[in-house]
């Protein structure tokens, strides 16, 4: 799933100082699984956001709703009707959803309440870590499952580099080496064999270095 | 006294007394009255609690005492089946097991019980204070009094000894200001007769009086204090509200000091014996000393630290890096006084060897532990044989049977014991009780009969609002007729009134009349705490035909009146918006029903070892089938290889037979090379997959008993699997079984203590190992005098009687030379001999010994695969692997998943006769399972949404008791009504809001916060 985590209050308070009403709109996708954006958030940051504004005697009209999904034009056009009474809209959704109302809603200012931080898994109660980087180009079949571009803090494709110590990565103890990982896996699965072949150069015109990226399937299109 | 013959069914009584209302004869009472029993509970004092009732915190968690204890005194209160007679004796038991005559000598209070409503006015009017022994007399009490805030009963007793009417003919001001003339100063003593079909006693015991150490000034030393008097210090509720202060002068302490072994391990005042609590009260003391403080320096002066029981050891080393607290080993001969400053000044030998004197701010005597006189003087008028030490004697391997059959005994008075081994011994005395009245269960317990509910639904809400005065403890600060007044103008209220105590019988009844009258259908008090009142005005609301989540309580007592006496007029303001509130939130009440369901009368015992063959068999005397699962082709497990025990037994032996008992019994069923593979339901109700030998059956069972065992250590240390001369413990003892000819020509024989125990890795105490070293190396020196035997060792660790084996085993030439973890012995094969260095603490130097024989009190560890038992069950481990408790000090039986227990060495290390206690223990836990023929269900209980739910699994994760499952089929979680708690922890986690908990709904809490704020409620 995508995961986001919300932003500190005051940055969210000054992203809408001066503005009137505003509509906070979650989603009941990944951010509602992640606890970031879910209708529970939603009531819990307009809560905060109106304790906020009293103190400064500048009260605000907020409207809470969730969507099914923001990154449909089925679901953020659900909105369509009303959304010309509020001054902004504050997303709770992922970057996407911010991105996708901006795009159907010209005249109506988006603003982000979470930061968007990864494609990744729960390892447990509250804790999310990062586990795909949507590189374009997916090479797990030779690493054993396990990803260097998004695990691997400097995305070697032919690792480990010389600051794995004890099965660390360098860039902080806490984060484990993927390419020891990568090699306990292999020889696990006696395939340590896979690492004798040398991975070419990677193809990042298929990541965001070609620019923004677009999927067309004509077998799917009406 | 002659025992009669045995008494038939028949004549049998139902009903068991417990004596002693300490936590011992509490846990007792509970189990006995849940499986089925009448229980009367005689206590000598006014009031239950005991000792632990005046314990600060406890280790090793540093939980609250009071706090873990008032629920269990609220619990004995309120159950129906459990009479509790304080302030009495027992005189004498005639009769045979199964039908006993116990009289019972009730010692007059001066006050009526039936009357008095534990107010405190007469205590408040009192003018006689008196030092107060339950704060160690250290604070003031009056005349009459209350033991303890919390104590139940709730009756105030008058001490005639310091009542002034009493001693002088004049005064009765209690009797003037007692608002419910409870005062009865013409009563006399009483003695009763009552019919049971056993006896536990549980008396307890009392401290050493450290007046016999004249050496330490106790008692002439104003800033000399036994460890209990420290208790009270430390505690917020004793004499200086949980201040460290110095009793000579009030100033807080820098330096503390703890003297060990006071009255332990001394023969010069008969205590031979260790009283096994004293190292961990001690540095549970130092501990909470320096976390009120930190600038307090602590230091322990000791022999050995004993922390033999499960968690201590990290506790012990947590106190020692972290805690900051400084061990001394050294005994201290003497205590001298500053007579200006009143400090103190100790006299002790240091590393290395050199004499040091260090003063300290106040020193705390670490007392032990010693039967009273009043459990030795009962023990004699019941003809029950006592110890040496005057502790009631036991068989061994059998620790609750006293030498009078039909008479059980637990807790210290057995022999000084911590509160978790009290818990498990009290389940088992009530087990083997509740064995002997097995065909009795149920004839003495009532069952009370409730009109049918009226139905409510879709009724609009009819409250009914009662005001308290509680005398004046409300009506002395509030304006109650004006609370009363404004609740009458409160939408949906139909009814209100004012009592001077709600919770009189008379009032009850007049609730119950209301409710009729006015055809209330919902019910607001507003009182005192719903803690100690809500339960008894549920009842009134059943006893009425209402359901019991038709209530609502204000508390304008514990959180109001007494908070702001001085300010009346707010506080009654206070009470209109706490009754508001509460009428707000009565009128979303919804009745909720319980559900019944019938419970499997059956057993699941997995293990057949010790713990697991007594647990069998103690099921099938309860009356139980049981089956019971080992994986291993033999029944018997470790106990088969301990062919004697330092105190006579002959556990292998015993096991012989126990296998025979188990074998031939037709409520048993015996699966060896078994596992279970699966399990479903709930408590009450269970089953599970086994396969044996390969084939798959099912089995049904309402209880389980987890009793896998653990195995031996096998060394990779000290040439162990290289030399034929080095044997583990258990080796040893299999060739000294065998007899002399194999062990003939050893003529030095070295132990080594802690073998995989108490380091990296492996932090915990294996228990045993210091007894089994003792009873093996006694053994051997039996058998050949002439050998030498040395044991090298950390922390002799022989708690309770076994410390007069390690003193006879020192008398007898047995040499003890200790290490230090950083310095362990070194074991070296020199030209065919076996060799061992260690590092001599006394005489300053390594030395060399040789050995014919080099013996490894080797670790005892969980079996690997409790993890996959643990898996399949979803039970917890702990750190070490071994099963964890639903508590480690008030439920060392029980998981917290409901319908489980557990015993023997799957909850840690420990000796045979304490997996025997642990097992018989666990089994009376489980009765209180089985002998219910039917189970409730419902309540308030948490419920899905399935249309909102959207499969984050956060309630997944955050429910404790691992309830909510995923239903694919439905894509939504769902939550068995059955297993649910109750707790709120998903409803409260869940992002999507879909999950409610019954009876705290947001909508109630939503309607009672608005109603604060006079809004009108916008409850989603």
């Amino acid at each position: 799933m995508i995961v986001a985590e919300r932003k500190p209050i005051q940055e969210i308070l000054s992203m809408i100082s001066g503005l009137r009403k505003i509509l906070i709109l979650g989603c009941k996708g990944c951010v509602t699984v992640c606890s970031a954006g879910s209708e529970r958030e939603v009531m819990i940051l307009a809560t905060i956001i109106r304790m906020g504004r009293k103190k400064k005697d500048e009260p605000i009209e907020l409207v809470e709703r969730t969507l099914v999904r923001q990154c449909d034009p089925e679901f953020i056009d659900q909105l369509s009707d009303s959304i010309g009474q509020f001054d902004a809209v504050l997303s709770m959704a992922c970057g996407v959803g911010v991105n996708f109302l901006a795009d159907r809603y010209p005249k109506t200012i988006a603003l982000p309440a979470v930061n968007t931080k990864f494609y990744g898994v729960a390892e447990e109660q509250g804790v999310w870590s990062e586990r795909c980087a949507g590189c374009g180009d997916c090479i797990l079949n030779l690493t054993g499952g396990l990803c260097p571009v998004a695990r691997c803090s400097k995305g070697l494709f032919n690792g480990p580099c010389g600051g794995s110590v004890n099965g660390k990565c360098e860039i902080n103890p806490d984060i484990n080496c993927v390419w020891q990982l990568i090699y306990d896996r292999l020889k696990g699965l006696n395939q340590l064999d896979k690492l004798d072949e040398i991975l070419p150069v990677k193809d990042w015109g298929v990541s965001s270095h070609g620019g923004p990226r677009k999927i067309v399937r004509e077998d799917l299109k009406i | 006294m002659v025992e009669q013959k045995k008494a038939d069914i028949n004549s049998k009584s139902g009903a068991i007394v417990v004596v002693g209302g300490g936590i011992s004869g509490i846990q007792s009472a509970l189990d006995a009255a849940n499986s089925g029993f009448k229980v009367y509970l005689v206590e000598e004092r006014p009031s239950i609690g005991g000792v632990m009732a005046q314990l600060d915190k406890t280790f090793p968690t540093n939980d609250c005492s009071t706090c873990m204890l008032s629920p269990k005194l609220i619990e004995v209160s309120k159950n129906p089946n459990i009479e509790i007679i304080s302030y009495a004796e027992i005189q004498d038991v005639v009769g045979s097991p199964g039908d006993f005559r116990v009289t019972v000598r009730k010692k007059a209070r001066y006050v009526d019980a039936q009357k008095c409503i534990g107010c405190g006015i007469c205590a408040s009017k009192c003018p006689k204070k008196v030092a107060d022994e339950f704060n160690q007399r250290l604070g003031k009490r009056k005349a009459i009094y209350l033991t303890f805030a919390q104590a139940i009963p709730p009756i105030y007793t008058i001490d005639r000894e310091n009542c002034l009417y009493f001693k002088k003919g004049r005064c009765r001001a209690c009797e003037k200001f007692c608002p419910n003339k409870a005062i009865d100063f013409e009563q006399q003593d009483e003695t009763i007769e009552v019919e049971a079909g056993a006896v536990i006693l549980a008396p307890g015991f009392e401290t050493f009086d450290a007046r016999l150490k004249g050496e330490y000034g106790y008692g002439r030393h104003a800033n000399v204090l036994t460890s209990l008097d420290y208790e009270r210090i430390l505690s917020a509720g004793g004499p200086f509200s949980g201040h460290i202060q110095r009793p000579s002068d009030g100033r807080k302490p820098r330096k503390i000091a703890w003297i060990q072994c006071v009255g332990s391990r001394d023969a010069t005042v008969g205590c031979e014996y260790c009283s096994s609590v004293c190292c961990m009260y001690a540095t549970k003391q130092a501990l909470i000393s320096r976390d009120h403080d930190r600038e307090i320096e602590t230091a322990i002066f000791y022999i050995d630290i004993r922390a033999q029981g499960k968690g201590f050891d990290r506790y012990y080393e947590r106190a020692r890096s972290e805690g900051g607290v400084r061990y001394i080993r050294s005994m201290v001969s003497r205590v001298v006084e500053n007579p200006q400053d009143k400090t103190l000044e100790i006299t002790y030998v240091g590393d290395p060897g050199q004499i040091r004197v260090e003063s300290f701010d106040l020193v705390v005597l670490s007392v032990g532990l010693r039967p009273s006189l009043a459990a030795k003087n009962l023990a004699k008028r019941l003809d029950i044989e006592l110890n040496e030490f005057g502790f009631c004697q036991t068989r061994p391997l059998d620790v609750v049977s006293t030498s009078r059959e039909g008479i059980f005994v637990s807790g210290a008075f057995q022999g000084p014991k911590d509160i978790p081994n009290t818990v498990i011994q009290a389940s088992s005395a009530a087990g083997a009780a509740g064995a002997l009245l097995a065909d009795v269960r149920g004839t003495m317990i009532k069952e009370k009969v409730y009109p049918k509910e009226r139905q409510v639904a879709g009724q609009q809400p009819r409250i009914g609002v009662f005001v308290c005065h509680c005398g004046s403890n409300i009506a002395g600060v509030i304006d109650v007729k004006a609370v009363a007044e404004s609740a009458r103008s409160l939408p949906y209220v139909v009814f209100a009134t004012d009592y001077l105590f709600s919770c009189s019988t008379d009032s009850q009844n007049e609730i119950k009349k209301a409710i009729e009258d006015h055809e209330l259908n919902r019910i607001v008090v507003a009182s005192c705490s719903p803690r100690t009142h809500e339960a008894l005005f549920q009842e009134t609301l059943r006893e009425a035909g209402l359901n019991r989540y038709l209530f609502e309580m204000a508390n304008i007592r514990d959180q109001n009146s007494w908070v702001h006496v001085a300010n009346g007029q707010d506080a009654t303001e206070k009470a209109k918006d706490l009754v508001r509130m509460s009428v707000a939130r009565a009128t979303r009440l919804k009745p909720l029903l319980d559900m019944s369901f019938e419970v499997i009368p059956k057993a699941l015992v997995v293990g057949g070892g010790v713990a697991g063959l007594t647990a069998a068999l103690a099921l099938a005397e309860n009356g139980y089938q049981t089956c019971l699962v080992e994986k291993s082709e033999e029944l018997g497990g470790n106990t088969r290889f301990i062919h004697y025990t330092e105190d006579g037994a002959r556990p292998a032996e015993y096991m012989r037979e126990l296998i025979q008992k188990v074998k031939g019994d037709p409520l048993i069923t015996v699966y060896t090379r078994a596992n279970i593979l699966d399990y479903s339901g709930h408590v009450g109700n269970f089953s599970s997959t086994i396969s044996v030998d390969g084939e798959k059956r099912s089995v049904s069972y309402g209880a389980a008993i987890i009793a896998m065992g653990g195995e031996v250590y096998k060394p990779q240390e000290y040439l162990y699997g290289q030399d034929d001369r080095v044997l583990t413990q258990r080796e040893f003892e299999q060739r000294l079984a065998a007899g002399r000819n194999e062990l003939e020509n050893v003529k030095n024989v070295v132990m080594i203590q802690c073998v995989g125990s108490r380091e990296e890795g492996h932090p915990y105490c294996s228990r045993i190992c210091c007894t089994d070293a003792i009873k093996n190396s006694r053994k051997f020196k039996e058998l050949n005098p002439a050998a030498n035997v040395y044991i090298l060792f950390r922390d002799m660790r022989t708690f309770g009687f076994r410390e007069v084996y390690y003193k006879r085993a020192r008398e007898e030439g047995i040499r003890f030379i200790r290490y230090e973890p950083e310095r362990k012995p070194h074991v070296v094969e020199e030209n065919g001999k076996l060799k061992i260095n260690i590092y001599d603490q006394n005489l300053g130097t390594e030395i060399g010994l040789e050995a014919d024989c080099l013996v490894l009190s080797t670790a005892i560890r969980p079996y690997p695969d409790s993890r996959k038992l643990a898996d399949i069950f979803k039970l917890p481990l702990d750190q070490d692997g071994f099963f964890m408790e639903a508590h480690l000090k008030l439920r060392p039986l029980d998981f917290a998943n409901a319908g489980f227990f557990l015993c023997g060495i799957v909850h840690g290390p420990k000796f045979v006769d304490e997996s025997i206690a642990q097992a018989k223990g666990a089994v009376s836990r489980a009765c209180t399972i089985l002998s219910r023929r039917q189970m409730f269900i419902g309540g308030a209980l948490a419920h899905v949404d399935e249309a909102r739910c959207i499969l984050c699994l956060t309630c997944v994760r955050t429910c404790p008791y691992e309830v909510p499952k995923m239903a694919e089929e439905k894509w939504a979680i769902v939550i068995d009504a059955a297993a649910c708690q109750g707790c709120g922890n998903c409803a409260s986690a869940c992002p999507r809001g879909a999950i409610t908990v019954d009876h705290n709904t947001d909508e109630q809490y939503i309607a009672q916060i608005s109603a604060l704020y006079k809004l009108s409620a916008v409850a989603g």
